[in-house]
């Protein structure tokens, strides 16, 4: 019943989400026709730098819904609304229900602490999973309405990608969690690790394939360069990692 | 049950960022006691609470609870496997229904009993719909009473059950506990400033201060072993000394010189009498008196 106590706590950051990201791989669908006409109004952009390179990229990619997918949904929408519930959802927990209440009675409960942590991090990370993949699916399923096509594994590739790979946040935000007691000072910490990775993305390009965006993206996955095998490995090691880290902060922590 | 003392702990020590929350706690709690926890705000009632059932870890020193180390993880699940707990915070979980939290709390008891729960329910009047957040404190209180009860645990540890309840309810609650602990056979190790509820249904108390045991025995003996010896002169009181075990603290007043015993009062009247006293009055002392004095004594 842990699980069910997780679910209750964290059902509304998930579901809000869960309606968000479906709204929006409604639009990313539906806009696809009105982008395809703007984009043969505009211009070729003569902007240089990052924004110039980003728009070029951005009409190459719509010339066909594959890469109109993949550039909209997959390495930008999804992945910024991902990683913005990831963070919420691994906020929270038992060091912040201790000032909340709630916290002594959970641990007089007879479950390990370990197991109460790992219960919790599970719960969260199928809620992201979930997260990432329906709205995937929802892109796929609507694709037919606009006379288009999306190829269900490649969804299913990409989601995986983005929660494989995004993990890392969740657990960072999770594990930052079981060092203070409020709420927001994890959530900030991790919003600002997000900025700054963001940030280094975009001042250096040459640096994506290594980023925790760039494995979530799977850039090499939509060229044809097969699964970032090694940045998802890396994600996932240090995603473990963390949760490990917050599993024994939490066994050794007096409440 | 086997255990001859439920609960055990020799020369226990906390520390919490500098601050020694318990300064060698020695208690030894009979199976089957109703045992009460006497002490003021932040003498460590609930730091003991705390370590016995695995929520903080002893700095140094022993504790048992069944005869099972409190600081052995392992340990700690089976102890509370066995144990019902009411904290003092009564915090549950807001985004459950009254009848949800008990789903929950029983998934992790075989044990637990349907028909005490429904016969709780009924008692206390809980509205089993109602989301917890929407409970009084009154029935916060008394559904985390329902929670420890219906564990069918083999001992109770209750961190000041009846904050929160008027007193018609408080006295339901004690009543409910007492009637639990006969029928059960269970033992019951509460904390509480309530002095009137210990004195009402605890048959061994101790009191602790500044995270040591000052006082601990079975109720009835430290009722019978107080005494307060009041002599008045027909001049002012003397400055005596008494040499007679047990005197916990002499007080002059004019002509009156008040004794606290705690080793009865036939050795301190023999010595009192040398003093050429006009009267010499033995009265048995309350609990209260007992736990004010006796924590007086240490400041």
């Amino acid at each position: 019943m842990l699980w069910h106590k997780s679910w209750l706590e964290t059902r509304a950051r998930f579901l809000v989400g869960l309606a968000l990201a479906i709204c929006a791989a409604l639009s990313v669908v539906m806009l696809y026709t009105r982008v395809g006409e703007l984009l043969q109004l505009a211009p070729p952009p003569d902007t240089g730098g990052v924004l110039g390179r980003k728009i070029r990229e951005a009409v190459v990619l719509a010339q066909d819904y594959r890469g109109y997918v993949w550039s909209q949904w997959f390495a930008h929408q999804l992945t910024q609304m991902w990683t913005l519930f990831a963070l919420l959802l691994g906020s929270g927990g038992l060091r912040s229900q201790s000032s909340r209440g709630g916290a002594l009675f959970t641990l007089s409960l007879p479950v390990s602490r370990g197991r109460m942590v790992g219960v919790r991090a599970a719960v969260a990370l199928a809620e992201l999973a979930v997260l990432a993949l329906v709205p995937s699916l929802v892109l796929v399923a609507l694709s037919p309405a606009i006379g288009q096509s999306y190829s269900i594994a490649d969804a299913v590739v990409h989601a995986l990608c983005v929660a494989v790979g995004g993990s890392v946040l969740f657990s960072l935000t999770f594990a930052l969690s079981t060092l203070w007691a409020d709420l927001w000072r994890p959530l900030l910490i991790a919003l600002l690790v997000v900025v700054v990775l963001s940030l280094a993305q975009t001042v250096f390009p040459e640096l994506s394939r290594f980023s925790v965006f760039g494995v979530m993206s799977a850039e090499g996955y939509f060229q044809g360069d097969g699964l970032p095998w090694l940045g998802l490995s890396a994600s996932a090691a240090v995603s473990a990692a963390l949760l490990w880290g917050a599993a024994r902060n939490i066994a050794r922590q007096d409440f | 049950m086997a255990d001859a003392h439920v609960i055990e702990t020799g020369d226990l020590r906390k520390h919490y960022d500098g601050v020694e929350a318990l300064r060698g706690l020695t208690l030894a709690v009979p199976a089957g006691s109703i045992y009460g926890f006497l002490g003021r705000t932040g003498a460590g009632k609930t730091t003991t609470i705390k370590v016995l059932l695995g929520m903080a870890r002893p700095t140094s020193g022993r504790a048992t609870v069944f005869g099972l180390p409190v600081e052995s993880p392992q340990s700690s699940v089976e102890i509370r496997r066995r144990t019902g707990f009411v904290g003092d915070d009564k915090g549950l979980y807001d985004a459950m229904t009254v009848r949800g939290m008990i789903r929950y709390t029983a998934s992790f008891y075989p044990q637990w009993s349907r028909e005490l729960e429904e016969r709780y329910l009924r008692r206390f009047e809980l509205p089993a719909e109602r989301g917890i957040k929407d409970l009084s404190r009154g029935m916060r209180t008394k559904l985390a009473l329902l929670l420890a009860l219906c564990r069918n645990a083999d001992l109770l540890v209750l961190d000041e059950p009846t904050t929160g309840l008027d007193p018609a309810a408080t006295e339901d609650v004690l009543q409910a506990l007492v009637g639990h602990a006969a029928d059960r056979g269970c033992t019951v190790f509460f904390s509480s400033h309530q002095l009137a509820e210990v004195d009402q249904i605890a048959d061994r108390i101790a009191i602790v201060d500044r995270g040591r045991s000052v006082l601990a025995g079975a109720l009835d003996d430290v009722r019978a072993a107080y005494r307060r010896i009041e002599l008045v002169f027909d001049r002012d009181a003397p400055d005596a000394r008494f040499t007679a075990p047990g005197v916990v603290r002499v007080r002059r007043k004019g002509r009156v010189l008040s004794v606290l015993s705690s080793a009865g009062a036939e050795r301190i009247v023999d010595e009192a009498r040398a003093l050429g006293p006009v009267s010499v009055d033995v009265a048995p002392v309350a609990l209260k008196d007992i736990f004010l004095e006796t924590v007086a004594t240490e400041d």
